[in-house]
């Protein structure tokens, strides 16, 4: 495979964004996720390749070392971080269709609930994994993710909340948007919420870490 | 009678290792460059104005342990076995609120959001500690005022942990009337700002001090649990 390429799941990886950046230490004035994907636009390789061969490897591995206690949080966004630099020249290819995501995924906090750091590591995994991601925030009502439904026909939906009291707004919101999106697929996830939970508000899957819903999504939308 | 403390950040006692620990580094050193995240944050921190801490104290309350209830005036909490057997021989209650403040919180959140996540994580942690580093301090006083007159402390137990159900803060805040700490209640139970805690401490001539067990709780994947090694 392309050295570049195999540069850039490095980049990701490991976090490190351009030349400048200090971080991780092994990297040190190195070109980093920045200059790299500059760097293979313009040699030509392929829009598409750059995100499914370059970026998207680096980020599956930082993904299932996560949820493997391997890395923690800080070393995630520092990929995520590296992700969303590589992603900003990705951005013109993907307007124009030179490359294409694999699907949509709305994802909001549910009504009632401000908590938002899990939802967010959640929302960059799976941008990085290849995925057009709407974010609507925190205290999203079903409202709002069926506007949101509307402009993106086929997305899959994710909702997050950390307390019990938030939590059962899940039920509510999964009806909700059930009816009137028949057929949409619904993940849910955050610390009160488990399996049982799931099955019992006709939630389609429910996943403790963010690699859950990549490995969901790509079960049921890039297959 | 409601007691208020405004905390300056340099009085409380923040648990370094403890940060790190939540963080994923359960050596209590966190690795370049979050290090240096971290003493940004400090550094910051230590300008902060609104760090709160608040307690009620009621007398005529008290645990009936059949039920599982403790009684605060005309408010029943449905503690729940754990938090009952805690609570045990305690003659009165203190309960109280204690927050970040809004300054923290909200850093956390635009930081999260835009510029620098990884900055707006470490403000997140260093968040909670400075909410948990105010509850251990108002906790302390408590004890130093109602030690005085030989009466000991329970260690405090919040609404939503254990079977204690986290609807209950509206009855908990019911108490204090007017917003306490500025810590305000939405109608789903959450405080805001978001880095504040509440809950309850037994005070009484029996109780005894434990330290905070995680076997009482049932969060299976917790960080906490993870760090204490259980
Ligand atoms: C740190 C913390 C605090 C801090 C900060 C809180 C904050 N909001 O910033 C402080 C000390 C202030 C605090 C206070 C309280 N807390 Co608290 N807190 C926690 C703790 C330990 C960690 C939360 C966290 O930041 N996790 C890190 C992030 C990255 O993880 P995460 O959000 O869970 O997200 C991950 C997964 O859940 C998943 N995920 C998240 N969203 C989604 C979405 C989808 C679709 C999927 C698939 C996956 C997914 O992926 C993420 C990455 O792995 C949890 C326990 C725990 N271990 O989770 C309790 C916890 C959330 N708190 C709890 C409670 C009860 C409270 C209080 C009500 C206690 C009190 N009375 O004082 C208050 C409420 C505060 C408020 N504002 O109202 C309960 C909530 C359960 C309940 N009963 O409702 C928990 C679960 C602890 C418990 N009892 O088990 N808390």
């Amino acid at each position: 495979m392309n050295e570049i390429l195999t540069q850039l799941s490095d980049c990701i990886e490991f976090g490190k964004i351009n030349m400048a950046s200090p971080y991780p230490p092994q990297m040190k004035g190195q070109e980093g996720a920045d200059e790299l994907t500059a760097k293979a636009l313009a040699e030509g390789i392929n829009p598409q390749d750059v995100l499914t061969l370059g970026l998207m490897p680096g980020m599956e591995r930082i993904g299932l070392k996560f949820r493997e206690n391997k890395v923690f949080v800080p070393q995630v966004l520092m990929s995520a971080k590296a992700m969303s630099t590589a992603m900003l020249h990705l951005k013109p290819h993907f307007l124009s269709g030179a490359a294409k995501q694999k699907g949509t995924f709305i994802i909001g906090t549910v009504l009632g609930d401000l908590h938002d750091i899990g939802k967010n590591l959640v929302s960059m995994m799976v941008e990085g994994s290849g995925y057009k991601v709407i974010d609507l925030g925190t205290d999203v009502g079903s409202d709002k993710f069926i506007a949101a439904l509307k402009d993106h026909p086929g997305a899959v939906v994710g909702l997050s909340a950390l307390l019990t009291t938030t939590m059962v707004n899940m039920q509510a919101i999964t009806k909700e948007i059930k009816d009137a999106m028949p057929g949409t697929l619904i993940t849910i996830g955050g610390a009160p919420v488990n399996e049982d939970f799931c099955n019992k508000i006709g939630a389609d899957s429910y996943s403790a870490d963010p690699q859950g819903v990549v490995e969901f999504l790509n079960r049921k939308l890039a297959s | 009678m409601v007691k208020e403390f405004a905390f300056g950040f340099k009085e409380l006692v923040i648990d370094h290792k403890l940060m790190a620990g939540v963080m994923g580094y359960e050596n209590g050193q966190l690795p370049p460059p979050f290090d240096e995240y971290m003493e940004t944050a400090l550094q910051e921190a230590a300008t902060l104005n609104d760090i709160r801490a608040s307690y009620l104290l009621i007398d005529n309350s008290r645990i009936d342990k059949g039920r599982k209830v403790l009684y605060a005036r005309e408010n029943e909490f449905n503690i729940g076995n754990a938090v009952c057997n805690e609570l045990n021989g305690a003659e009165r209650f203190a309960f109280y609120v204690c927050t970040a403040g809004k300054t923290i919180s909200d850093k956390s959140v635009s930081m999260l959001k835009g510029e620098d996540p990884v900055l707006g994580y470490v403000y997140d942690i260093l968040g909670s500690a400075i909410a948990e580093a105010a509850g251990d301090k108002m906790q302390l006083f408590l004890k130093n005022e109602v030690g005085k007159a030989g009466e000991k402390t329970t260690n405090r137990y919040s609404p939503g942990y254990c079977q204690w159900s986290v609807g209950d803060q509206h009855k908990l805040f019911s108490l204090f009337g007017e917003a306490p700490c500025g810590v305000s209640l939405t109608q789903s139970a959450l405080m805001q700002p978001v880095k504040s805690i509440s809950g309850v401490i037994g005070i009484g001539k029996n109780v005894e001090f434990r330290e905070y067990q995680c076997s009482l709780c049932f969060s299976e994947n917790c960080v906490y649990r993870r760090i204490r090694g259980i």
